[in-house]
């Protein structure tokens, strides 16, 4: 086991976290969100006005 | 974290709009100057390297007319997903759905096309430091990996980063033209190395279809509309000095280049500014033209990442794909579940498939996508005249701009069958079994008259 | 004559999930078929060269400087580590191609836009009916 062969595993490792990372927040973020909230954007809102920022049920990470 | 939050009195979520003309700028740069670093000069292999500054003015002249007119549709089409916002309001469902899909693939498969070289990059550093059984993989995975993060994380972050990557890999190609002494004939010796038409004007033709590589991606600054702060001035602004930045760059790039090295090796080159800067002697160039590479390579896959979760998620949110893509993260109000759906695709290509034909297949998408351009702004002179509707920008000439577009398409249509004949092939079967699905089975499923979103007046003819 | 407004079905779950495969089962056929029917081709070609000293592949002095600095040699094997570039040089593209193919090629090219440009105009009349009310 080498330098470069470490480094390929730590690519590897990263790459999982990351991946796993976005999983987890998507399915944490579809539970704790409605349906109809999360898919309420429309096209073509120039003016800012009617969209919000939803209150944050999570704390930040 | 149990209790839904729903939306109250019309609450809604909408992308972030955060971004300036600096984050266009960089948008439509960052994924094409990585055309400089490599394939632009596959152009020479197919036709010499006066073939190939012959096609790449004209594939220059292209793109002029494909930004002018983009930045006039688009700077009232203000909408994610840019050409295919276009397409549903000008031209129909079909030719949007359609749109949509060349757009994704084009940007997906370019950014696979940019985790393999840097994958292959890395090896080769590797190799070099003298380590045997290297491996390309564990690097392709990642490069896709923390690309779709950062952009799962916000678009401000995302599109700095790439400014940033963008801004140093230009500044080193600049370096790079000043360290050769474009003046003198001490480095630079085109006199004994350019050595006419070995294809003859055939050559010229075919060198077409590389020369796209120059430029291919511009028109992506138009998925940013949701997200600057001020669409009608940052869009036309960023397009049009992108496009400035493009033709110079590519300029000093085939000067450098076919200055500096054989024509039979230049076609064949993986990676034509880093060989080059070896060529100059000096290991301070060559680390600068090396970290250019990795970095416009990861500048192009992220903004290519951006792109294309931006066509999937508006597409989703007329429901033209499962509406579920058309969901933005109430926290970072991104387009998550288009970013991690597309990553897996991203990584079948970028794994399985040679880059050649990853590459092709961008190349034909984005060669569709134009074609389209052409006819699309005849038919929206021809349904809001000017005057109608408020433009931010008005290209001038019209419509020669439209009718040059149509021909150069023509041409590079011809290019790419000069060799890639089957893959245009497949791809259009491809393009027309898609079609066929939408037409009879998915657009079921999409509102009629609520997909039209401008509050524009009714076209003209209906 | 107002017509009463288009309402969608909502798609279940799993129809979401179906139509999703579809998709990539169909960009990934049209990606790996050609090359797994042996279709693919660059048109490449090698050359014959008869001579393979620098003089007789055509390169003069300059182009021979570059060449061996960028580790490539004469002659056709590999010397003292250095590739030859005899084989780059052989390369070539054929650009023979036929007039059928080439004319089949535009056809279906020009078909698809046609078809697409048509259909589009059908549902777009629609669109526009429902959204702007059918009262001319």
């Amino acid at each position: 086991m080498n330098t470069f062969a470490l480094l390929e595993y730590s690519a590897w490792g990263l790459s999982i976290l990351l991946g796993l990372w976005m999983l987890v927040d998507m399915f944490r973020t579809d539970r704790s969100y409605s349906e109809d909230l999360l898919t309420s954007s429309r096209e073509g809102e120039i003016e800012d006005a009617s969209a919000v920022d939803p209150p944050q049920k999570r704390g930040a990470r | 974290m149990t209790a839904e939050t729903s939306p109250a009195n019309g609450e809604r979520i909408s992308l972030l709009r955060v971004l300036g003309p600096g984050h266009v700028w960089a948008l439509g740069v960052g994924i094409v100057l990585v055309g400089e670093y490599m394939g632009w000069n596959f152009a020479v292999g197919k036709g010499g390297a006066i073939a190939a500054l012959i096609a790449c003015w004209f594939a220059g002249l292209l793109y002029t007319c494909v930004a002018m007119i983009d930045s006039e549709v688009t700077s009232t089409v203000a909408a994610a997903g840019g050409q295919y916002a276009q397409a549903k309001h000008i031209v129909g469902p079909l030719m949007a759905f359609n749109v949509g899909l060349y757009l994704v693939f084009a940007y997906t498969m370019l950014e696979a096309a940019n985790a393999i070289t840097l994958g292959h990059l890395v090896q080769t550093v590797g190799a070099m430091a003298g380590f045997e059984n290297t491996n390309d993989k564990p690097f392709i995975v990642l490069t896709i990996m923390f690309l779709a993060w950062l952009n799962y994380r916000g678009v401000y972050t995302t599109l700095t980063f790439s400014l940033v990557i963008t801004a140093f890999a230009f500044v080193s190609i600049c370096v790079l033209f000043f360290a050769v002494q474009p003046w003198s004939d001490v480095y630079i010796k085109h006199d004994q190395l350019l050595t006419g038409l070995p294809y003859g004007w055939l050559g010229v033709l075919a060198a077409l279809h590389f020369g796209m590589w120059f430029y291919l991606g511009i028109e992506g600054t138009t998925q940013a509309a949701e997200e600057v702060r001020s669409p009608a001035r940052a869009l036309p602004l960023g397009t049009m000095t992108g496009i400035i930045t493009l033709l110079i760059a590519a300029t000093m790039t085939w000067y450098i280049c076919s200055g500096l090295m054989p024509w039979e090796y230049l076609g064949q080159s993986v990676t034509p500014l880093f060989d080059a800067a070896r060529l100059t002697n000096s290991t301070l160039l060559m680390v600068l033209l090396f970290i250019g590479t990795i970095f416009s390579a990861l500048a192009s896959a992220n903004c290519c990442i951006n792109d294309a979760s931006r066509a999937w998620f508006s597409m989703g949110r007329d429901h033209y794909l499962p509406q579920v893509f058309g969901a933005v993260h109430p926290k970072y109000r991104t387009p998550y579940r288009s970013i991690v759906f597309l990553v897996p695709v991203a990584l079948v290509f970028a794994y399985f498939a040679p880059l050649d034909r990853v590459i092709t297949f961008s190349i034909l998408s984005g060669l569709l996508e134009y074609t389209f351009m052409a006819f699309s702004v005849i038919l929206f002179r021809r349904k809001w005249p000017l005057g109608t509707i408020k433009r931010g920008y008005v290209h001038p000439f019209h419509p020669l701009p439209a009718v040059m577009l149509l021909v150069l398409c023509a041409a590079t249509y011809f290019a790419v069958f000069l060799g890639y004949g089957t893959q245009l092939i497949a791809m259009m079967v491809f393009y027309i079994v898609a079609s066929l699905w939408f037409a009879l089975h998915r657009y079921k499923y999409v509102r009629r008259g609520e997909q039209f979103a401008m509050p524009w007046p009714k076209p003209v003819g209906y | 004559m107002a017509k009463a407004p288009y309402r969608p079905p909502v798609q279940s779950q799993i129809g979401q999930i179906f139509d999703t495969l579809f998709l990539l089962a169909l960009v990934l056929a049209s990606l790996f078929a050609p090359l797994y029917l042996g279709l693919a081709g660059s048109g490449k070609t090698t050359v014959e060269l008869s001579d393979t000293s620098w003089a007789g592949m055509k390169q003069n002095a300059t182009m021979q400087a570059q060449w061996e600095k960028l580790g490539y040699t004469d002659g056709t094997e590999a010397k003292d580590g250095r590739q030859p570039a005899s084989k780059l040089i052989a390369t070539r593209f054929d650009y023979d191609f036929s007039f059928v193919e080439l004319a089949a090629s535009a056809l279906v090219v020009i078909a698809y836009f046609f078809i697409v440009f048509y259909w589009s105009k059908k549902e777009y009349r629609e669109v526009i009916d429902e959204r702007f009310g059918n009262s001319e």
